[in-house]
């Protein structure tokens, strides 16, 4: 059998055909992938359990004015909302497990067909525990950490030093003013920038992002890494957009590393293409 | 898609009165997979296939890519033949379950394949479907390539792995043994009478308001932890977790004509591979961080495609 020299025992056990009775340390679920498993073994932590959360939510109506560049807050609310308590009942079934942290964290919004105002969020996410018991990777309030982070990443951002701590979001649906009459007389033949445009989409994007600044703080980040911007319209009047910033609050695992510790990556040139 | 043609002829062929109709050898052969089938059993010329692939009178057939091969060959491991597990299932009774019954069908199918083979492993598998519908079914296929393992005896119960060669080799070392296939498929209907009907039965200023559906969120979600518990049982049969790579769920509104309110129908279905593995047991590869050097689509960035075309995946459920 030396052909099998580098395969574990258990493994080969295994392939025998041979099982254990049974599995004293339960079984986990998970949605990772083959690496992303390997990675965050290799990070020290063991999955143990898929977290769902989903909520069903019906969202308000609320019209703009005509010419007016302004937010729709009944419908910036719901979104946040609506997300925030799918992430929380999904936190909950971390805490239920006694998940250390939530990792890869996928937010979905889907419409209901059969009804436009209806939207379904769902929160789904791998719970795991540091694999030694290590009791200091728990998020804000000992609360299990949340991150939108692959396991490939997850290896990568412990690597740099960091510790995930909480998904922090903002959320700003607004409505961008329709153009008056007069205004585009004026602009017939001429190349002008459409100065309430630019401004309309600036101010929703840099509300959506300081709501995301303002929750990296109160969990007591050091700061927020995998921002992701979205810009979606669900099924509203054309005009109104959401602007949806996402990302990982983070903080340093115990002192900030000093950046010559920090393993330089290899350059490469791949030439199995 | 003559090949088609060729099936539906088989099926429908007296229909088609201008067609000549099967050979004899055509009607046997049809014949034999039919009482095979019956008896959960192989017909004589797949297993005579199988038992010439065996023993090595024939080549070898495998899916891997010439530096799998290298990678398994260099552990002990070898490719014996492709084996399938194909059932055309009707879902009479319900749709989800019958998505379990289908998976669960040709998984047997294909463990009797390959352990008519002896073999050790089925490594790549895949899961596929063919784009027809006939009614109320759909045809559950799985594919992969046999293999076996220098020095293991035949095993009664060979696993059935999802991954390529490559990342069988790689979870091996690692401690970590793709077993098989978990399927959780669960349906629950809820009755008139919920918050949604009350909701949608309001006037006025309510309408405009944001709210949460609580009953109809428990209920959707209620129906996902059915299925991911019934993933959880049926992964405890085979090892000791669950990779799940696919999930499918629908909400569905019935309507139940005017001045009724309506009816929920939700049915979600999982599907993952299922490991053993040892707790904490470490992964012994040293990984490197590197950047690639290419401008264009590297093969390092390049998402793989998975293989599996059974379901769309999550993704396409709806962005962020």
């Amino acid at each position: 059998m030396s052909d099998l020299k580098d395969i574990p025992p258990h493994a080969i056990e295994r392939l025998r055909g041979l099982r254990r009775a049974g599995h004293p340390g339960g079984i986990f679920t998970s949605d990772f992938s083959v690496n992303e498993f390997l990675l965050v073994r290799k990070a020290g932590f063991e999955p143990i359990g898929l977290c769902v959360g989903s909520c069903i939510y019906h969202v308000g109506i609320q019209y703009g004015s005509w010419n007016q560049n302004q937010e729709l807050d009944v419908l910036s609310q719901a979104m946040y909302q609506a997300r925030e308590l799918a992430m929380a009942r999904m936190r909950e079934e971390a805490t239920g497990m006694g998940a250390d942290g939530i990792v890869g964290v996928e937010l979905t919004v889907k419409r209901l067909e059969w009804d436009q105002h209806i939207l379904e969020f769902m929160a789904i996410g791998t719970g795991v525990v540091h694999a030694k018991g290590h009791p200091g990777f728990k998020g804000p309030k000992e609360q299990p950490f949340t991150s939108d982070l692959s396991g490939q990443d997850f290896w990568t951002l412990l690597h740099a030093g960091y510790r995930p701590l909480e998904m922090v979001m903002g959320s700003c649906v607004y409505h961008v003013a329709h153009q008056g009459m007069m205004r585009s007389m004026r602009n017939v033949g001429q190349n002008t920038e459409m100065t309430n445009f630019s401004q309309a989409l600036y101010d929703a994007r840099e509300i959506a992002m300081e709501r995301m600044q303002n929750e990296a703080t109160e969990a007591g980040a050091e700061g927020v890494v995998g921002v992701d911007l979205h810009e979606g319209s669900h099924n509203w009047q054309p005009h109104v957009i959401e602007f949806f910033a996402v990302g990982t609050a983070v903080t340093p695992i115990s002192t900030e590393q000093d950046a010559s510790v920090i393993p330089d990556p290899q350059l490469v040139l791949s030439v199995n293409s | 898609m003559s090949w088609l043609g060729n099936i539906l002829g088989g099926i429908f062929g007296a229909a088609r009165g201008a067609q000549v109709g099967p050979s004899e050898a055509d009607r046997q052969r049809s014949a034999e997979w039919q009482s095979a089938l019956q008896a959960r059993r192989l017909p004589s010329f797949v297993e005579a296939r199988l038992a010439a692939a065996a023993s090595g009178k024939v080549p070898w057939v495998a899916t891997m890519s010439a530096a799998e091969l290298g990678f398994a060959r260099s552990k002990g491991i070898r490719p014996l033949a492709m084996v399938s597990g194909t059932c055309w299932y009707h879902y009479g009774q319900s749709w989800t379950h019958g998505h379990a019954s289908g998976w669960h069908l040709a998984l047997a199918r294909l463990v009797q394949e390959a352990r008519a083979l002896g073999a050790n492993a089925v490594v790549d598998v895949k899961m596929r479907k063919i784009e027809l519908t006939i009614g109320d079914s759909m045809d559950f296929t799985l594919i992969g390539t046999a293999v076996r393992i220098n020095g293991l005896p035949a095993s009664e119960q060979p696993i059935v792995a999802t991954v390529p060669a490559l990342e069988f080799v790689r979870l091996l070392e690692a401690d970590i043994v793709p077993v098989g296939i978990a399927i959780g498929a669960q349906f629950h209907y809820l009755s008139p009478g919920s918050d949604y009907s009350a909701r949608r039965m309001e006037v006025g200023g309510s309408m405009f308001s944001n709210a949460v559906l609580p009953q109809l969120s428990q209920f959707w979600e209620g129906t996902r932890r059915a299925a991911l518990k019934e993933l959880h049982r049926d992964a405890q049969l085979q090892g000791n977790g669950v990779l799940a790579h696919t999930h499918l769920g629908q909400l569905m509104k019935i309507e139940q004509g005017n001045n009724v309110p309506p009816r929920f129908l939700g049915r979600h279905i999982v599907i993952g591979t299922v490991v053993q593995t040892e707790r904490a047991s470490g992964v012994p590869h040293d990984i490197r961080t590197v950047v690639d050097m290419r401008d264009e689509l590297s093969p390092l960035a390049n998402a793989r495609a998975t293989g599996h075309n059974a379901y769309p995946v999550s993704e396409e459920e709806g962005a962020i």
